[in-house]
């Protein structure tokens, strides 16, 4: 179903629940990865890790490694990106994935529980409850989102916020929005 | 940390070697009942609480709070280090950092550079201060909007 639906929008959020499936035993250089060294590079690791234990990874390095197996694919499917990934490891693997999506024509499905992964990545969302979609979306801040999924800190606070009046814009971007409080409150 | 009941862990890389620095910890790593864990008396949560609303991770903490059964709970998810006191960043091996939850973020330099993110209203609340509009640390949105708002 998703493969569909990532025709129009070239990279799509589903929220939903994943498991990565890097299921092997075994040492990372035995995996069937195509020019495996530039692969590693590409995700953010290097060669030191070709020797280690699939089994030893760290919770990173094995969504990292997953990812380097499916470069070659033409949509690409990673999920789990705020369970496994530390903050600055996810701006990396979102830009890369911004990247193969502009440079490479891959598509892109991103499943994650944490809608802030969608952020400055993903065109559309979409909530995918018992392989059914419950509702879909490209505006972050559709309140009916998040009757099915958390809302991210940030939209929370400025809906709070503007509850009873429109003090603030509507940003994802703390920075923005820093600068939206100055100019409200001066 | 031994005095602290209530305990955040937060790895710049996460693994389950980190379990072993606790070996009197029971670990819960997947879905529970909360009356299962009155059997324990110190329980550490391993990258399971994440996902779950707020409230339901407040609900939990309170029944072990309640029943005087000590935590950890390892995660990804900065925001929750806000429900406990104590915090603890580790790399994949080592203590980083550690101390009471908000005199650890306020670390904020070397938290950006190990690639930890601050909770949202902690972040904000230091660009606040750079903005000269307060000089605290809010720890929740309805405090904010208090005092730039009045």
């Amino acid at each position: 179903m998703a493969l569909n639906l990532v025709k129009d929008y070239g990279i799509i959020g589903i929220c939903s629940s994943y498991q990565n499936n890097l299921k092997a035993d075994g040492l990372v250089k035995d995996l069937n990865i195509n020019n495996i060294n530039k692969a590693l590079k590409m995700v953010g690791l290097d060669d030191n890790i070709l020797n280690k234990s699939i089994n030893d990874l760290t919770l990173s390095e094995k969504l990292k490694v997953e990812l380097a197996t499916k470069l070659q694919e033409n949509t690409i499917v990673i999920g789990n990106i705020s369970n496994s990934l530390n903050f600055k490891d996810q701006e990396y693997i979102k830009k890369l994935l911004v990247k193969l999506n502009s440079d490479y024509h891959k598509s892109i499905i991103v499943i994650d529980e944490d809608v802030t992964v969608f952020f400055n990545l993903v065109k559309r969302i979409y909530v995918i409850k018992e392989k059914q979609i419950k509702y879909e979306t490209s505006d972050f801040f559709d309140e009916e989102l998040y009757k099915w999924v958390k809302c991210p800190k940030i939209i929370e606070f400025i809906n709070f916020i503007n509850e009873n009046e429109k003090r603030l814009n509507n940003n994802i971007d703390i920075y923005e929005l820093i600068k939206d409080i100055y100019r409200s409150v001066s | 940390m031994e005095e602290e009941t209530s305990v955040t862990i937060i790895s710049t890389n996460l693994n389950r070697k980190l379990l072993n620095k606790y070996p009197d910890y029971h670990v819960i790593d997947q879905s529970f009942k909360l009356d299962d864990l009155l059997q324990y008396s110190k329980i550490i949560f391993f990258n399971i609480l994440n996902n779950l609303e707020e409230n339901k991770v407040k609900e939990i903490f309170k029944f072990l709070d309640n029943h005087n059964i000590k935590y950890i709970n390892i995660t990804n998810n900065s925001e929750l280090s806000l429900l406990t006191n104590y915090l603890i960043i580790y790399d994949e091996n080592n203590i980083l950092i550690e101390g009471h939850t908000i005199e650890v973020f306020k670390n904020e330099k070397l938290l950006k550079r190990l690639g930890i993110k601050l909770p949202f209203i902690i972040e904000l609340s230091l660009l606040l201060q750079d903005y000269n509009l307060t000089n605290k640390i809010f720890l929740n949105k309805e405090d904010c909007r208090g005092a730039l708002w009045p």
